[in-house]
């Protein structure tokens, strides 16, 4: 029987690839009594975001991340599971036990459970979810979980992971159902991961505006609409329109990761339609991504890494996408012909394109979207600036704006302030205004 | 009606700080004087925001480095817990900010009495489950002892009572993907200077590094 120190080596390591960042939640702070008394509970999603430990790849480790099993039926062919001698899983009470001695050392600051599917997804997950009741009702952890969600699980299981979670995931692994098959052959794209993705969906909604109806504090404070409001409203884009909703049960949302790499044909293009659909149809938080890294004994062993820039630029573009508002259509103007995102960032290329046919922006007349397509504005900057205007301020010198956060050596190609541009580098380059630039000095 | 805006207000990360917290606040810092709070006063609260001039620039580093410390202090204080509920360890702060990581601790532990000695001021500060702060001149073992002769054991807290490091270790260990090394961004999550504070001095992530130069050699 393999002790619990050998369970952590082998299925933490399992999971190293699998991949979580947030443990922000605003559950604690609107409704504090989700899970009892919060005078009685252990853990706190307030003051989150604080991470506890790194390892030495900079990466931040701050949740409780193993398998709860490394049994699989499946045979993915870039996982880790696949090449893994030893079999072993945890006990509900030994995973809740090893979890509330590491919080209470503080050096985790939640859970992230994820699992290979043992038997079928249904028993695996119920075992899940026991260790995550154990935690929540016999520990009184009212901390942040992320729960990740299992290919091909009943609806009422899903049911049960959403009210102890403050976060879900199902892994997606590719963007097509012909891709995920090449890696994974016996996952069934369309009913194991879209159908459970728009369950999600569709129980959160639900829940949430039952939940807000019988909420009494906030029909006294005329709060019911605005939060409805922010359930509900979406941008014309149709993506949502506050990431934050605010909502009583799972309000960190869901998210998804990628495998990117590991399909041979797959683009950029391909993972950004997909996304770019997920935030759509499937109120999704956020997606990640995970270079794909060959493993020793699984049938991609032998094939090349992905480099991790590719993961980088994928990143670049989710948030333009997700914060800047950006348009699918707009980035589809930058890929290159094989559907990859070119060589540095995203934002510059996109910009490189915009104006060709636009004039350079004036800070003083510029609209918030016209701002943000500059390099070196982001949305704080660009509200700062409109801010400002709103005060009748007028920006005269470069160093206003960088008294506001604008990052002027990408800004300054395009930006123009009392009439006049920033020389750069690459105007030397230009013959055209070197000539009307040396006619000028001898005039 | 929504609420008018100070034109000059940096929203965000770096939104700077008020008047109002900036006079709660200063006076946690080593070098506080009250000569600097008479100048927060003078300042406009839009040139202090923006660290318009070389008076709000000093203010807001003094400022940035109270924060730091009670950040630090968050994240790398290292704890334990008995089985009466009393959660110990111990911090290094140069700044008055023991109250804010006291703070921090009872919202996660309610139920538990938290103590934290300070090596700096070798003062043992306790907050209490109705977030009450005392402070004694004592060294954490007796008072960690003396506050839990009189509390009764809490199962749940006695099913916790083994040595937790070596589960830390390794699970720290089996998280590291070599092919993703990257030392620069290391050393940027985790400046040289928090491995000098207690609960990371003799720290698993320390450990590691050296560990494996060892095997190298």
């Amino acid at each position: 029987m393999p002790s619990t120190l050998e369970k952590i080596r082998i299925l933490g390591e399992n999971s190293k690839y699998d991949i979580c960042a947030s443990t922000a939640s605003s559950r604690t702070e609107k409704y504090p009594g989700l899970f009892g008394d919060p005078k009685k509970t252990i853990g706190n999603t307030v003051s989150a975001g604080i991470c506890h430990s790194y390892t030495p790849d900079g990466r931040c480790m701050s949740l409780f991340k193993t398998l709860y099993t490394n049994k699989c039926i499946y045979n993915c062919k870039y996982c880790f599971s696949h090449s893994c001698k030893h079999k072993v899983s945890f006990t509900p009470e030994e995973y809740a036990r090893t979890f509330m001695k590491l919080y209470s050392m503080n050096v985790v600051e939640g859970v992230f459970i994820s699992s290979a599917i043992c038997g079928s997804a249904d028993q695996t997950t119920e075992e899940m979810l026991e260790a995550i009741r154990l935690l929540r009702f016999k520990y009184n952890f009212g901390g942040y979980i992320h729960f990740k969600c299992l290919p091909g699980v009943s609806q009422s299981l899903l049911k049960d992971a959403i009210s102890m979670s403050d976060r879900i995931s199902i892994n997606s692994e590719a963007s097509t159902k012909e891709f995920l098959s090449e890696i994974a052959e016996q996952k069934d794209f369309y009913n194991d991961i879209i159908t459970r993705q728009r369950w999600l969906k569709q129980i959160r909604i639900k829940h949430n505006e039952e939940a807000l109806k019988a909420m009494n504090d906030l029909k006294a404070d005329n709060k019911l609409e605005e939060q409805e409001k922010m359930i509900k409203e979406r941008r014309s884009d149709g993506y949502k329109k506050f990431r934050w909703d605010g909502a009583p049960i799972l309000n960190c949302g869901q998210t998804t990761q990628f495998v990117v790499g590991a399909a041979e044909e797959e683009t950029d293009l391909d993972l950004l339609k997909r996304i770019d659909w997920g935030y759509r149809k499937i109120d999704l938080r956020r997606a990640y991504f995970s270079s794909f890294i060959p493993i020793k004994g699984t049938p991609l062993g032998s094939k090349q890494a992905a480099p991790l820039e590719r993961e980088h630029r994928l990143y670049q573009s989710d948030w333009l996408m997700r914060i800047y508002h950006f348009k699918l259509k707009d980035l589809e103007g930058v890929v290159t012909e094989e559907g990859n995102l070119p060589k540095g960032d995203p934002k510059i290329h996109l910009a490189k394109e915009y104006f060709k046919h636009h004039k350079r922006v004036n800070p003083n007349e510029a609209s918030y979207q016209e701002l943000l397509r500059v390099p070196g504005i982001g949305p704080i900057s660009a509200k700062r600036i409109i801010n400002l205007r709103t005060q009748k301020f007028v920006f005269k010198r470069r160093q206003d704006l960088r008294a506001v956060g604008v990052v002027l050596k990408r800004a300054d190609p395009y930006i123009l302030i009392d009439g006049h541009s920033q020389t750069t580098l690459h105007h030397f380059s230009n013959e055209d205004y070197m000539e009307t630039q040396i006619k000028e000095f001898y005039c | 009606m929504t609420k008018k805006r100070d034109p000059l207000e940096v929203i965000g990360c770096a939104k700077g700080y008020s008047h109002e917290e900036l006079i709660k606040n200063i006076h946690r810092h080593s070098r506080y004087s009250p000569e600097i709070e008479r100048q927060i006063i003078t300042i406009p609260e839009a040139i202090l925001r923006n660290s318009g001039t070389q008076m709000a620039k000093k203010i807001n580093k003094m400022m940035r480095e109270v924060f730091t410390e009670a950040y630090r202090a968050k994240q790398f204080t290292r704890t334990e817990i008995n089985n009466r509920g009393v959660l110990f360890g111990i911090v290094s702060l140069k700044h008055n900010v023991l109250d804010l990581v006291l703070v921090y601790f009872h919202e996660r532990w309610p139920q538990c009495v938290i103590c934290l000695y300070n090596e700096q001021t070798r003062e043992t500060w306790i907050i209490d489950e109705k977030g009450a702060i005392r402070q004694f001149h004592q060294p954490l073992k007796k008072v960690v002892e003396n506050i839990s002769r009189d509390r009764r054991i809490v199962p749940y807290f006695e099913d916790i009572q083994f040595s937790g490091e070596e589960i830390f270790e390794t699970l720290y260990k089996s998280q590291f993907i070599a092919e993703r090394e990257n030392k620069q961004y290391f050393k940027k999550m985790i400046p040289d200077c928090c491995f000098e504070l207690p609960g990371m001095k003799n720290g698993v992530e320390k450990r590691f590094r050296n560990k494996k130069i060892n095997e190298f050699l």
